[in-house]
């Protein structure tokens, strides 16, 4: 008992000591330092978001990009639109309150055809409907509005980047876990031990699962649009890039996929390792990528935190039985 | 008329080529290979590289790189799935690892591939003579790749009903573990299939290279998707919904690319997922 709750306060204490060092990180660091803190923010945001919805019902969904996608164009086209007067410009939060709201809706009506589609086909269901939004998306440019991505017409500091993806990331922290926590959670979670035992103790596994996947798109939506501010110019192939897909997926298996310590160890991981990819060598680093998938899939089949917890295993044996 | 009818059935041939091999691949290992398309955009390269620089005709390259590249796909199999298939610990598991571990791979070839050749779409001018059917223009090597990809899918097909192995093969399909009971290697009947599987990918990409003028490494999911959803709509494990799923796609895509050629993706993923919601089994599947 003692022991739980010394826990439980070195947990608080440790989370508190994170968020003042995220929240006054804009005071101590470079802006490129900045840039790849809310780079790892938004990997994070996006992993638990994910996790929240796949890897709670053990449905996997491989159509974040397309979520990603919606919210990123639905907010820069939003605020193009209302730049040149068409639209009220409305405060930024409310514009990616919308976003969210749009795919919450779109989320929901799509998860009530396709949740009751299992395993495989759904992953290539939803990367179909991701990749299908950017198709669309890339005809309505050329052939209706005549033109190939969007300009933001206004632009941000690097704090107000920062601190809008902060904010957001947050947001969906908390939003998930006080779902998850809840009877809502217990619901899910059942779903993805078994479907068929949720059903027969009365749980409306249709109604939960179209929610939480509908909540799980609202919080990528979310990301989406928040991390249009900083880019000054965004087309279909940076907002529906299939690695906002994957890289979820991958990151949540290189953690852990049965605890949200996994999801959040691998995001940090895996995006700080991207990232250095990324600059170290351009042209090679999506092949890097790749092979870093297929090892981790590989020779990690529970992640870091089955490797945490086969340690701890160790050591709890050694000291019972010497 | 005559157009669509003649030029749909050429993309309906090469296209159920390639979903065959994806569908026996996949009824066999349950492995879904998302990197089938890499291995068709790997064979068109090679083709077109013989052909530019030695002069080579494409159907001897063939000859030529079809036992390597038969190889490669054991081999991938040997090296990634083998492992992944022992560490899973559900069917379910299975599946969704090597989905992933398929897209890494996918990744991976298309890159290598950029690194090497570069981005720059190349093409090969092989038969390019124009042949006129009812009065309609088409290249011979549009008419000769589609009689090649017809007669190896019958060729297959003959293989797959007449011999031992091609029995095996669809054993293991039906009833992987009765498969095993009656004595059926399964590990080597995998092993087969992921070979078979990606020589007629590249067999495939031989073919779409002398159709098409526009290679690049990014050629690959594209078809991969174009085979799913043909796996889909004639059912899994099924070769004849293969054959005659390929040559409906075919046929929805020529229309498509004559009425608006920016949706001709789009429309396949919206039969993909239309089918894959209402009708899961396919046309043709039990």
């Amino acid at each position: 008992m003692l022991e739980k709750k010394i826990k439980a306060n070195v947990t608080l204490l440790l989370s508190v000591l994170a968020l003042l060092v995220l929240i006054f990180a804009p005071f101590f660091l470079a802006d490129y330092h900045l840039s790849i803190l809310r780079t790892v923010l938004l990997w994070l945001a996006l992993t638990v978001s994910w996790h929240f919805f796949s890897g709670l019902t053990k449905y996997v969904s491989l159509g974040s990009a397309g979520f990603f996608g919606l919210g990123a164009y639905f907010t820069a086209k939003y605020l193009e639109l209302s730049y040149r007067g068409y639209f009220p410009l409305l405060p930024m939060p409310l514009i990616v309150l919308l976003a969210g709201l749009l795919n919450f809706a779109l989320a929901s009506a799509i998860g009530l055809v396709t949740l009751r589609v299992k395993s495989i086909y759904f992953a290539i269901l939803t990367f179909g409907i991701s990749e299908m939004l950017r198709n669309i998306f890339q005809w309505w440019e050329i052939r209706i509005t005549g033109t190939r991505g969007t300009y933001l017409p206004i632009l941000f500091d690097s704090g107000t980047i920062y601190y809008s993806i902060l904010i957001t990331t947050l947001a969906v922290f908390v939003l998930t876990t006080i779902l998850r926590k809840s009877k809502f959670g217990l619901a899910l979670k059942m779903i993805g031990g078994c479907e068929e035992t949720a059903l027969h103790v009365g749980v409306n596994a249709t109604l939960f699962k179209t929610m939480s996947f509908g909540a799980s798109a609202m919080c990528i939506g979310f990301m989406g649009g928040c991390f249009t501010t900083r880019f000054a110019y965004i087309n279909t192939d940076i907002a529906f890039d299939p690695l906002f897909s994957f890289l979820p997926a991958v990151m949540t298996l290189l953690g852990g996929a049965w605890t949200i310590y996994g999801p959040i160890a691998g995001a940090v991981l895996l995006s700080l390792l991207e990232e250095y990819l990324r600059v170290a060598y351009p042209y090679h680093f999506l092949a890097i990528i790749g092979f870093l998938l297929i090892l981790i899939i590989m020779f990690m089949p529970n992640g870091l935190m089955g490797i945490v917890e086969k340690f701890k295993g160790k050591f709890s044996k050694e000291r019972i039985n010497p | 008329m005559i157009d669509v009818i003649i030029g749909g059935a050429i993309l309906g041939a090469i296209f159920s080529l390639i979903a065959v091999g994806l569908n026996l691949q996949y009824g066999v290992t349950r492995i879904l290979n998302v990197a089938h398309g890499e291995f068709l955009m790997l064979g068109a390269y090679v083709t077109n590289i013989f052909f530019s620089y030695y002069g080579l005709n494409p159907l001897i390259s063939l000859v030529m790189s079809g036992p390597v590249v038969f190889i490669l796909g054991i081999l991938i199999q040997a090296l990634i799935f083998r492992k992944i298939v022992s560490i899973s610990k559900s069917a379910e598991e299975l599946e969704f690892r090597s989905l992933l571990a398929c897209f890494g791979l996918l990744f991976v070839i298309q890159n290598m591939v950029r690194a090497v050749f570069g981005a720059m779409p190349i093409s090969n001018t092989y038969l390019t003579e124009a042949i006129f059917i009812f009065g309609e223009r088409f290249q011979i090597n549009m008419i000769a790749s589609a009689i090649m990809s017809v007669a190896i899918s019958i060729v297959l097909y003959l293989l797959l009903c007449s011999t031992k192995i091609g029995l095996a093969l669809r054993a293991v399909v039906e009833e992987p573990i009765g498969a095993q009971l009656v004595g059926v290697n399964v590990q080597k009947i995998h092993s087969l299939s992921f070979g078979l599987s990606v020589l007629l990918a590249a067999i495939a990409g031989t073919m779409v290279s002398m159709i098409y003028t526009n290679i690049n490494p990014y050629i690959g999911p594209q078809y991969t998707f174009i085979a799913l959803a043909i796996i889909v709509l004639g059912g899994l494990g099924s070769f004849i919904g293969s054959l005659a799923g390929g040559f409906i796609i075919g046929y929805i895509y020529y229309l498509t690319l004559k009425i608006e050629p920016l949706m001709v993706m789009a429309i396949i993923y919206l039969f993909l997922i239309v089918f894959l919601i209402s009708r899961p089994r396919g046309l043709f599947g039990r």
